[in-house]
C-alpha cells in the first residue's frame, strides 16, 4: 500500500503538486487522471525519489520514502515504468531484463523464463537490440523489466502512449490481471481516461497539481462534471 | 563626477578611451617609483595580461576553451624574434603588428578544424597544438635557432629617456623602466581594443553564441564563423603578448613556452575572473609578483627555495588556486566581496557570470 | 622470411605497434571515463604517473617487480575513485568547461608535486624483461622479450576490460549507468557508485600503461605521460571518444603514424602527425570514425 499525505512539489515558482493526499491499496489499481501539466508524472517521480517534495510524506506500508535515494526505493520493491518506457536502446532485450533483475534477490533464469512466458514476443527477440523494437514491444519490455524484480508496487506512466487502440486494450487487461494475481499495488497515470477507468479500482483526478476528485473508478467515470471539465472525454 | 561614472560604466568609445588612458598613465606613473626588478616583473605581467585577456575573450565571451594559447604565444614570439633578429632597425610597432597578424593566422589554421568541436574536444585539440609547437621550433633550427634560440635587441632606450635618470645605476634604471613603460602602453592599447570589442555588435552576438547557440543561429549569426573569429582574435592577442614577452627578454627559446604556460594562463584567467578586463588586469598583476608571493610562502613555511619543494612551490600553489577557485568561486577574484571588487567593478563588463557558475 | 622480419619496414611496424598499443590502453581508459561521466580527464596521465612513482619506487626497497606493479595499480585505482568523489562530483550539472579546468589544475598540481618529492630527473625502473632484440639465423628481428611483454600485457588488459563490460553484472550496470542514468536508478542500480567505479577502473588501466612506459627506455619523470596523454587523446577522439574499439584502433593508427614520421622525417614533427590525422578524421566523420550514432553529444 502506498500512502501519500499532504504532498507539495515546487519547481521554482511553479507549483507542480499542491497538498496531494491519497491511498493506493494493495491489490488494486489506482488511476491518476488529468490533463497535460496536471502533475501526474511529477507525482510518480516524487514517489520514486527522482523529485524531492517541499512538504508531505509518502509511505510504502510503514516505510517513509521521502528523502530516500531512488535506487533504494527501487530496491524496496517499487517498480517504475517511466514515460516513454525508458528501455535502453543500446542494450539487448535480455540485457534490459537482466538489469531489471540485478538489484533484487530473484533467480535470474527463472525470472527470464517467467517473463518470456508472459510476453512470448520478448523471448523471440531476446538477443535483439532494443532500438529495433516496436512501440508495443518496448512497452512490454518495460513492464517485464519492472516485473522481473517481483515488485510490490508498480508505477506506470502513460503506458498507452503511442499504442494502437487494440494494443492498449490488451495491455490494460494484462495490467488488471497482473494486479489481481500478484496482489500488486498499481498506480496508473493515464491521459487516456477511458481505458484506464475501465480497469481501475479507484481513480484520482489532478488539476494544476491539486486533487479535484478521488473515489471509485465507476463513480468518477459516472461524474458528468469531472468528465466534461477535467478529463475532456466521453466515457461510455 | 561624470568623469568617474563614465570611467566605470564605459558605455561609449570615448569613455573607454579615457578609462584605458587613465589606467595606463596611472601605471606609467607607478613605474617611476618601482625598483628596476619590479619594473621588469611588471613588464612581463603586462605582456601576459594581454594574452590572458585574449583567452578571457575566447572563454568568457564565446564559450570556447583553449589550452593552445602558449602555442600561439610561441608563434608570435618567433615571428617577431625572427624578424627582429634579421632586421634590427625595424620600428617596434611593425614587429608587434607582424606578431599580431601571424598569431591570428596561426589561430585561423587551428580554428578551422577545431571550431566544429566543442568543450573537451577543442581543449584536447589545442593542447595537442601547443605540445607540437615547441618541437617544431626545435626541428627548423636554421630559422628558429633550435634549442639555443634567437637573440635580438629591439628595445633600445632612447637618449632623452636616459637623461631623466642619474646616479650610478642610471642606465639600468632607465632600461628597466623604458621596457616596462613600453609594455604598459602596448597593453593599454590592446585593452582599449578589447573593451571596444566587448561592447560591439560582435561582442553581443558572441555572448548569444555562448549562451544559446540555437537562438544565435535563428538570428542569423553564422556560428562557425563567430567561433572561428573569436579564436582568431584570441590567438592574435596571444601572438602579440608572446612577442612582447620575448622582446622584453631579448631572446626567444623553445623552452620559454612549455605546455605548463597554458595552464598558468588558464589559472590567471580563472583567478582574475573570466571574461572581464579587470580580471585580466588582476591576472597580470598576479603573474608579475608571483615570484615574490612564492618567496613569501617559502619563507613562511620555512621551505628552502632552492630545494625541490621550493622550486615547485609556484606550480603547486597555482594549480591548487585554480582548482579551489573553480570549485568554490568560479567567477574569480572579481566576484569576491573584497575591497578589490569596488576598485575594479565594471558593471556592464561582467558577462561571464552565466557560463561559469 | 627472416630477412623480411629484419627489414627497416618491419622494425617500424613493430615499434609503431608497440607504442600504439600503449596509446590504445590510455585512450581506452579515457573512453571509460568519458562514457561514464562525460568528462575528458586531462589529469589521466599525471594520475598514472603518480601511481607509478609510488608503486615502482618501492623496488628500491627490495620489493619484487610484480608486487610493485600491483601497488601502482591499486594506488592508481584509489586515486581515480577519490578524484571522482572529491573533484568531479561537485561539478556534475555545471558547464562543461568547469571540469576541464579543474582537471587541468589537477594535472599541474600532480606534476609539480611529483617534481617536488622525486625531482624532475628521469628514473629508470629495472625492466622485467630484456630489451635486446631477438636474432634469427644471424638477422636481428625487431622484437624483444620486453616488447612482447608490453604487447601481451596491454592486450590482456584490453580484453579483460572488454570481458568485464560484456559478460559481468558490474559491466552491465556500468554500461546502463552511462547510457541511461535515470532509468538505471529506477531499476535499483547505484549509479553514483558506478561513476566512482568507472573512474577507479579507468585509472587502473591508465596506471598499467604508465608502468609499462616507465619500465621501458622512456623511464619515469613527472611529465613523462604528457606526450602519451596528448597522443592518446587524439586516438580516442579519432575513434569518437564514445567507442572503446575506436580508441584501440585510433591508438594503433597514431602509434604507427608517429613511428613512420620519426623514421622518415624527424621526431620533432611527430606530434604534428597526430594532429593532422585528427583533422583528417574530423573532416571525414566529425562524430568520430567509430561512433555509430550521428548525433554527437556535446
Amino acid at each position: 500500500m502506498i500512502r501519500v499525505e499532504g504532498l507539495s512539489v515546487n519547481f521554482g515558482a511553479v507549483k507542480a503538486l499542491r497538498n496531494v493526499s491519497f491511498e493506493a491499496p494493495t491489490g488494486q489499481i489506482t488511476a491518476v487522471l488529468g490533463a497535460n501539466g496536471a502533475g501526474k508524472t511529477t507525482l510518480l517521480r516524487t514517489i520514486s525519489g527522482l523529485v524531492s517534495p517541499q512538504s508531505g510524506t509518502i509511505h510504502l506500508d510503514d516505510v517513509a520514502l521521502v528523502g530516500m535515494a531512488t535506487e533504494n526505493i527501487a530496491r524496496l520493491g517499487v517498480g517504475h515504468v517511466p514515460e516513454g518506457r525508458g528501455v535502453i536502446e543500446e542494450l539487448t532485450v535480455e540485457q534490459n531484463l537482466r538489469l531489471g533483475a540485478l538489484s533484487s534477490k530473484v533467480n535470474l533464469n527463472e525470472g527470464l523464463e517467467e517473463q518470456y512466458a508472459r510476453f512470448p514476443v520478448l523471448g523471440e527477440r531476446r538477443r535483439k537490440y532494443c532500438a529495433t523494437l516496436s512501440g508495443g514491444e518496448r512497452q512490454m519490455l518495460a513492464m517485464a523489466r519492472a516485473l522481473i524484480a517481483k515488485p510490490r508496487v508498480l508505477l506506470l506512466d502513460e503506458p498507452s502512449l503511442g499504442l494502437a487502440p487494440q494494443v492498449t486494450s490488451q495491455l490494460m487487461k494484462a495490467i488488471r490481471k497482473l494486479c489481481e494475481t500478484q496482489s500488486l499495488t498499481v498506480i496508473l497515470v493515464e491521459q487516456n481516461a477511458k481505458s484506464a477507468l475501465r480497469i481501475a479500482h479507484q481513480a484520482l483526478v489532478l488539476h494544476l497539481g491539486s486533487v479535484v476528485a478521488i473515489g471509485d473508478a465507476s463513480s468518477v467515470a459516472d461524474d458528468e462534471d469531472l468528465r466534461r471539465y477535467y478529463l475532456g472525454v466521453v466515457v461510455t | 563626477m561624470d568623469w568617474w561614472r563614465s570611467l566605470r560604466t564605459q558605455e561609449t568609445t570615448h569613455s573607454r578611451f579615457i578609462g584605458m588612458l587613465s589606467l595606463t598613465v596611472l601605471t606609467l606613473v607607478i613605474t617611476f617609483f618601482l625598483p628596476p626588478v619590479a619594473d621588469s616583473q611588471l613588464a612581463g605581467g603586462a605582456a601576459i595580461a594581454i594574452v590572458v585577456l585574449g583567452l578571457s575573450w575566447l572563454t568568457g565571451w564565446s564559450g570556447q576553451i583553449s589550452l593552445g594559447n602558449s602555442g600561439f604565444m610561441a608563434v608570435g614570439a618567433y615571428a617577431a624574434g625572427i624578424w627582429a633578429h634579421h632586421h634590427t632597425s625595424t620600428p617596434l610597432v611593425f614587429t608587434l603588428i607582424l606578431a599580431l597578424v601571424v598569431g591570428g593566422i596561426s589561430g585561423l589554421i587551428i580554428a578551422i578544424p577545431s571550431t566544429r568541436l566543442r568543450g573537451p574536444y577543442l581543449a584536447g585539440m589545442t593542447l595537442a597544438f601547443s605540445a607540437a609547437v615547441t618541437p617544431l621550433a626545435q626541428n627548423f633550427s636554421s630559422v628558429t635557432g633550435g634549442e639555443g634560440g634567437l637573440f635580438f635587441n629591439s628595445l633600445v632606450t632612447p637618449k632623452w629617456f636616459l637623461h631623466l635618470f642619474s646616479g650610478p645605476y642610471a642606465a639600468i634604471n632607465a632600461n628597466a623602466q623604458w621596457s616596462a613603460d613600453l609594455a604598459v602602453v602596448v597593453a593599454g592599447v590592446m585593452f582599449f581594443f578589447m573593451a571596444n570589442l566587448f561592447h560591439s555588435r560582435t561582442g553581443r552576438a558572441m555572448r548569444l553564441v555562448r549562451d544559446n547557440d540555437v537562438a544565435a543561429e535563428l538570428m542569423g549569426v553564422n556560428l562557425a564563423r563567430a567561433r572561428t573569429s573569436a579564436f582568431v582574435v584570441s590567438a592574435a592577442f596571444a601572438g602579440i603578448g608572446g612577442a612582447l614577452y620575448s622582446l622584453l627578454q631579448a631572446s626567444v627559446r623553445p623552452e620559454t613556452f612549455p605546455i605548463g604556460l597554458s595552464i598558468t594562463l588558464l589559472t590567471l584567467m580563472v583567478l582574475g575572473g573570466i571574461g572581464t578586463l579587470s580580471g585580466a588586469v588582476i591576472g597580470g598583476i598576479i603573474y608579475s609578483f608571483s615570484t615574490n608571493l612564492v618567496a613569501h610562502v617559502n619563507s613562511l613555511t620555512g621551505v628552502n627555495p632552492t630545494s625541490n619543494v621550493g622550486a615547485n612551490m609556484q606550480g603547486m600553489i597555482f594549480s591548487v588556486l585554480l582548482i579551489v577557485t573553480m570549485l568554490f568561486a568560479p567567477r574569480g577574484i572579481v566576484s569576491l566581496k573584497t575591497p578589490l571588487r569596488r576598485l575594479f567593478r565594471a558593471r556592464p563588463l561582467a558577462p561571464a557570470a552565466k557560463e561559469v557558475h | 622470411m627472416s630477412v623480411f622480419l629484419s627489414s627497416p619496414l618491419m622494425h617500424n611496424i613493430f615499434a609503431g605497434f608497440a607504442q600504439g598499443i600503449i596509446y590504445s590502453l590510455v585512450a581506452l581508459s579515457l573512453v571509460i571515463i568519458w562514457q561514464s561521466t562525460h568528462v575528458l580527464n586531462f589529469a589521466q596521465g599525471a594520475m598514472a604517473m603518480i601511481a607509478t612513482y609510488i608503486g615502482m619506487t618501492e623496488i628500491d626497497r627490495g620489493i619484487g617487480y610484480w608486487w610493485c606493479v600491483i601497488i601502482s595499480v591499486v594506488v592508481g585505482m584509489t586515486l581515480g575513485g577519490v578524484t571522482e568523489r572529491v573533484l568531479i562530483r561537485p561539478l556534475y550539472g555545471k558547464p562543461e568547461i568547469n571540469p576541464i579546468v579543474v582537471m587541468i589544475g589537477f594535472l599541474g598540481f600532480l606534476e609539480a608535486l611529483a617534481a617536488a618529492i622525486w625531482t624532475s630527473t628521469t628514473r629508470n625502473i629495472a625492466e622485467p624483461f630484456s630489451q635486446i632484440y631477438f636474432k634469427s639465423n644471424g638477422h636481428l628481428v625487431f622484437l624483444s622479450s620486453f616488447v612482447i611483454f608490453q604487447i601481451v600485457l596491454a592486450m590482456g588488459i584490453m580484453l579483460s576490460v572488454a570481458a568485464l563490460f560484456r559478460f559481468t553484472k558490474l559491466g552491465l550496470q556500468l554500461r546502463a549507468s552511462a547510457l541511461a542514468p535515470e532509468v538505471s536508478r529506477l531499476l535499483g542500480v547505484r549509479v553514483s557508485r558506478m561513476l566512482t567505479i568507472g573512474w577507479t577502473l579507468s585509472a587502473g588501466v591508465g596506471a598499467i600503461a604508465a608502468v609499462i612506459i616507465a619500465s621501458g627506455n622512456f623511464g619515469l619523470f613527472p611529465a613523462n605521460m604528457d606526450g602519451i596523454f596528448v597522443a592518446s587523446f587524439i586516438a580516442a577522439a579519432v575513434g569518437g571518444l564514445e567507442s572503446p574499439l575506436g580508441a584501440v584502433a585510433g591508438g594503433l593508427i597514431i602509434g604507427l603514424t608517429e613511428q613512420f614520421i620519426v623514421a622518415y622525417w624527424s621526431p620533432d614533427v611527430a606530434p604534428l602527425g597526430g594532429i593532422i590525422i585528427l583533422v583528417i578524421a574530423l573532416m571525414i566523420r566529425p562524430q568520430g570514425l567509430f561512433t555509430k550514432n550521428t548525433i554527437r553529444r556535446v
